[in-house]
């Protein structure tokens, strides 16, 4: 039944104008990002083979494409999620799925992969407009594999964490204003302290930038699957809760 | 005969206001039961706890047997629930809502297919099956919320104002859709229309404050209004 509710959630996602719009925004600003990024290089490449430097293109246009795309992600996954669990509540049809014989589990966990099944498109295609410019540059490949599989990664916990949010109100707009706030709190909050604090480890850049540095540490990976499992579990809870279950 | 649906002192809600406060429910084979209540009598929420959309914090509903909140995948697919705003989207077309209701009731390739084209038939809308469902009528809203309830067959029928904010010939239609019904399916129907129960109902149970006060057979000489201002008046309860 997970596949089924996944598939219809990818389905609904792509049978609203904003997926397509959000799709093409992102493909947009990726390839002027990518491209700026690559006019620059080009204009230092001389001198950085003159002084047999150890960064190229990977570091100069991939991985600051890499992130930005984050960014982008930050601002467009609340677009696509504030209606997964709100959206069917606002709308009346919550009443549909829990009348269904579907565990609020399924209902979750199929929400959160559809989500992320929608958002891969936009990682894919700003992943091969940069892989594009393999043709014409030398590209660090396993770093830049790891790039991609931290985008896909970070899509992923995006989707765990604003599906969570969508649960928790009756309407979209106020699910998309509190992803916002959490995404950008979580995003923002290694900035408004040092390394030492003690919640530091809450903040999601120092997660992502090791793997974009071609680093695969086991702590990133635990962050993600805590914190997006936390979620999906609160997820659960919050649909159970609907049913009067709790 | 046995209870396709036996709900034994159901409760739902805090203490101090019980939404439904510890109702006895019996519906057999080919039953018509109207609920009939004012605003907030406890009729949504007595069939979204008989529709297993609320679970209920006392007593416990059984369908064909077994209790509703024990089984979901078993049970579940017994009952057909309209609730009172027809959940649909409107972005997808009527086709698409219709086989994502039988996905949902477990339903797959071929028994789909034809459980999706015998709705659309039954509800006739088959003409409209690739319109988007956001382009409907409020009539034919009504009509694809019903095809989405009977899309699985169910024994059970639980429809929350099925002619609620329909014009007068919206409101035949759906009454004639919901006479042509099979004769061993069961129905429950919430309504504030006297109508409504006068013409689809062999049975009524009238609600206040979550309590069943009154339950009367329906025959042609019955005073339902009567009833309904003074419900302890009148024909036996059954």
């Amino acid at each position: 039944m997970i596949v089924q509710v996944t598939l219809h959630e990818w389905r609904r996602q792509h049978a609203g104008l904003t997926f397509w719009l959000l799709l093409a925004f992102t493909q947009l600003i990726v390839a002027w990002l990518s491209f700026a990024q690559l006019e620059a290089f080009a204009e230092i490449a001389p001198q950085l083979r003159a002084g047999a430097a150890t960064i190229g293109a990977t570091d100069l246009v991939i991985m600051p494409t890499f992130n930005s795309l984050l960014l982008l992600l930050l601002l467009t996954s609340p677009l696509l999620a504030m209606g997964s669990l709100a959206g069917e509540v606002h709308s009346g049809r919550m009443a549909l799925w829990l009348a269904a014989p579907v565990s609020s589990a399924q209902i979750v966990i199929g929400k959160v992969l559809g989500l992320w099944l929608a958002i891969l498109p936009l990682v894919l295609s700003a992943s091969l407009t940069l892989a594009a410019l393999g043709l014409g540059v030398e590209l660090d490949t396993a770093r830049f594999g790891l790039g991609v599989a931290a985008m896909l990664t970070v899509a992923l916990w995006l989707a765990c964490i604003t599906v969570f949010v969508s649960g928790l109100f009756d309407h979209p707009a106020a699910a998309l204003a509190t992803s916002y706030g959490v995404l950008l709190f979580l995003w923002l909050l290694d900035s408004l302290s040092g390394p030492s604090a003690p919640w530091h480890g809450w903040a999601l850049l120092p997660h992502v930038e090791p793997m974009l540095l071609g680093l695969l540490r086991s702590q990133d990976l635990l962050y993600f699957i805590s914190t997006g499992g936390a979620a999906v579990l609160l997820g659960i809870f919050l649909v159970d809760r609907r049913r009067g279950a709790i | 005969m046995k209870a396709v649906l036996d709900a034994r002192q159901l409760t739902h809600g805090p203490e101090a206001r019980r939404r439904v406060d510890t109702l006895d429910l019996q519906l057999k084979v080919g039953d018509r039961l109207g609920l009939l209540g004012v605003n907030g009598a406890g009729k949504s929420t007595l069939l979204q706890l008989l529709a297993g959309v609320l679970a209920p914090h006392a007593g416990e509903v059984r369908v064909m047997g077994h209790a509703l909140s024990a089984d979901n995948a078993g049970v579940r697919r017994h009952i057909g629930f309209m609730p009172q705003r027809v959940p649909l989207y409107g972005d997808l077309t009527v086709h698409e809502n219709l086989a994502w209701a039988g996905r949902l009731r477990r339903l797959s390739g071929q028994p789909l297919r034809q459980a999706i084209d015998a709705a659309l038939q039954r509800v006739q809308l088959g003409g409209l099956s690739q319109r988007l469902a956001g382009q409907l009528s409020a009539g034919m809203v009504q009509r694809l919320g019903l095809a989405q309830a009977l899309i699985h067959a169910p024994p059970v029928l639980i429809l929350d104002e099925p002619t609620a904010g329909l014009d007068p010939l919206q409101t035949e239609n759906i009454r004639d859709l919901l006479k042509d019904l099979p004769a061993d399916t069961s129905v429950i129907l919430a309504t504030h229309l006297l109508d409504d129960v006068q013409q689809l109902c062999d049975r009524v149970i009238l609600l206040d404050a979550g309590r069943k006060v009154a339950e009367h057979a329906v025959t042609g000489q019955t005073d339902l209004l009567a009833h309904f201002r003074k419900p302890d008046t009148g024909v036996a309860a059954r």
